[in-house]
């Protein structure tokens, strides 16, 4: 039943892709007209239509030869007396027609069709390869666009499962593990508040000290999810602020009109980020440079630093996890850091810009 | 003295006003989201707003947004804003108009309500006060380069506390030492920065954070 259902599914794929090669049975069909009836002619329409349908490239291919064979099959029949050097139009055809006919007298039917089919045949030639061609390409495009997107999904489901699994690790060890203490030092406090109020009153501000923990842990484990200014401001303001809170001295040159959607700017943000701490820590640079850019449905950022270069994707897992995450939009990460600087990392990524204006920029 | 909150959380909204009513504080209005803060803070004149940087209706900087422009149209008027995060962008842009009566603070700090409340009636007066996470960030950045290198630790400790908006009293009250070690080191500071000294100390303060932030 599967097997069934997954012809009926292939087969208008298999004729749509057919296209030009369906030219072959159509040969064959003349073919049938002009020599009749007969069981081999029957077969080869049969064995055309076969081919077509699963090997659509090598029907195309032999169409038109068979066209070319015809063409000149009837040149030669009508040029075999006249004033030609031998050979010239016979060498292909000559041969094939006095096989199938034997040697006989050019017919003014013969002459008919073989400069229509000459026609035909010249005009369907090149159209026949173009399209096959084309196709082709077009199919191994498709194939390797979906190489590319199982294995870009397949990174972001695993990154989405280790995020989601640090989160839960991040409030299971912090927040809920303070809210517990907190719980269990309220609960002395009520016991001792009347009895013991001196021990009573330190506990409250044990109590205190471990709830502002709780917020300080809060607030990392919320930035490294999503930035709050890049929450409330977007892409622009959020690396304006990455840039004053860098500890290399970092300019910004930020032409931004609308926002781009929101992962994108996310995943941008987090490059830049990783762009940035790679030049304090690795590459020692004293001076970095911002500078984004949105042209021909493209958002692009490069990040420039004066320090001792030698940057390689390939080898930090930084950068290689920064392209994965822009992979996942069809982004790319681009980096030149020749040993001694500087080193310019650059992101682009195709997207559109939401219609709504921002404010500050 | 009367004060606006701007905060859409109830629950925190309720322990705000309560709070402040505890220290003395009048309420007069509060309010959930960003066009009504910006009313009341033209309406009202309060002597001094409390405004939680994130407010309805898009969940973004319309606290922020809306007590910049209240200080646009009624210059100096007194805000201080809250946030679950300090950013020196923010911080910046509400020190741009150098008019003081301003204050920016973590909620963190509201725990500590004397601190709290008075950070409040130091932007009351006028005065700037900024959160000390900002001001470390301002540090750290500065930390290697000169001229704030050439400081000892404890005039960095003391430039921080000036940068947080503190009056020599406070400060000598926090180092556990005398006002007039405080001046000290505060003359000595202030030379090593080539800034102007200046008796006043909400000019003080913000001549610390404009340097620190240049």
């Amino acid at each position: 039943m599967d097997g069934m259902e997954s012809v009926l599914n292939v087969l208008p794929q298999r004729l749509r892709a057919a296209g030009w090669a369906a030219t072959l049975p159509l040969v064959m069909l003349v073919c049938t007209v002009y020599w009749g009836l007969r069981p081999w002619t029957v077969t080869a329409v049969l064995l055309a239509g076969v081919i077509t349908l699963l090997a659509p490239a090598v029907a195309a291919g032999l169409a038109a030869i068979a066209l070319i064979g015809f063409a000149s099959c009837a040149f030669a029949l009508c040029w075999r007396a006249s004033t030609l050097p031998p050979g010239s139009g016979t060498a292909a055809g000559y041969p094939l027609h006095a096989l199938v006919f034997g040697s006989g007298a050019p017919h003014a039917v013969d002459l008919t069709a073989g400069l229509v089919m000459l026609a035909f045949g010249t005009w369907l030639v090149p159209r026949t390869v173009g399209a096959h061609s084309g196709l082709a390409r077009r199919n191994a495009e498709l194939v390797n666009r979906v190489r590319r997107l199982t294995m870009t999904r397949r990174h972001a489901v695993d990154t989405a499962a280790a995020e989601l699994r640090r989160v839960e690790r991040d409030l299971h060890d912090g927040a809920q593990a303070r809210l517990i203490a907190l719980g269990i030092s309220l609960r002395a406090t009520e016991r001792l508040i009347r009895t013991d109020p001196d021990a009573a009153v330190a506990l409250v501000a044990e109590s205190r000290e471990n709830s502002a923990r709780a917020l300080v842990e809060l607030r990392a484990l919320v930035a490294g999810i999503n930035p709050p200014v890049l929450a409330e401001r977007g892409l622009g303001d959020a690396l304006r602020a990455l840039a004053l809170d860098a500890p290399v001295a970092t300019r910004t040159e930020i032409h931004l009109p609308r926002r781009a959607p929101e992962p994108v700017e996310a995943a941008a943000y987090f490059a830049v980020a990783e762009a940035l701490a790679n030049a304090a820590k690795h590459a020692g640079a004293r001076h970095a440079h911002i500078r984004a850019t949105y042209s021909a449905g493209a958002l692009r950022i490069e990040v420039t630093d004066d320090g001792v270069g030698g940057a390689d994707p390939a080898r930090g897992t930084g950068l290689r996890g920064v392209e994965r995450r822009l992979a996942t939009f069809d982004g790319v990460l681009a980096v030149s850091s020749p040993l001694g600087g500087p080193t310019i990392i650059v992101i682009e990524v195709p997207c559109a810009l939401s219609s709504q204006k921002i404010s500050s920029c | 003295m009367r004060v606006v909150i701007a905060e859409d959380l109830f629950l925190l909204r309720e322990g705000l006003a309560s709070l402040l009513k505890e220290h003395g504080f009048e309420i007069a209005g509060a309010v959930g989201d960003g066009p009504s803060l910006l009313r009341a803070l033209i309406e009202l004149r309060p002597d001094v707003a409390v405004v939680d940087v994130r407010l309805p209706p898009a969940h973004t900087d319309e606290g922020l947004r809306a007590a910049l422009e209240a200080r646009r149209q009624v210059p100096g008027l007194p805000v201080l804003i809250l946030s679950t995060h300090v950013e020196r962008l923010y911080a910046r842009e509400l020190l741009a108009d150098q008019a003081g009566g301003v204050g920016y603070l973590l909620k963190d700090r509201v725990f500590t309500d004397e601190q709290f409340t008075d950070a409040l009636r130091t932007v009351a007066r006028g005065g700037t006060v900024m959160d000390p996470e900002v001001v470390a960030k301002l540090l750290a950045r500065r930390a290697s380069q000169s001229p704030v290198a050439r400081l000892t630790d404890r005039e960095r400790e003391v430039l921080a506390l000036i940068a947080e908006g503190r009056s020599n009293g406070a400060i000598a009250q926090r180092l556990v030492v005398s006002d007039k070690a405080v001046s000290k080191h505060c003359t000595s500071i202030f030379a090593k920065l080539d800034l102007p000294p200046s008796g006043d100390d909400n000019r003080r303060v913000l001549a610390v954070l404009a340097h620190l932030d240049s």
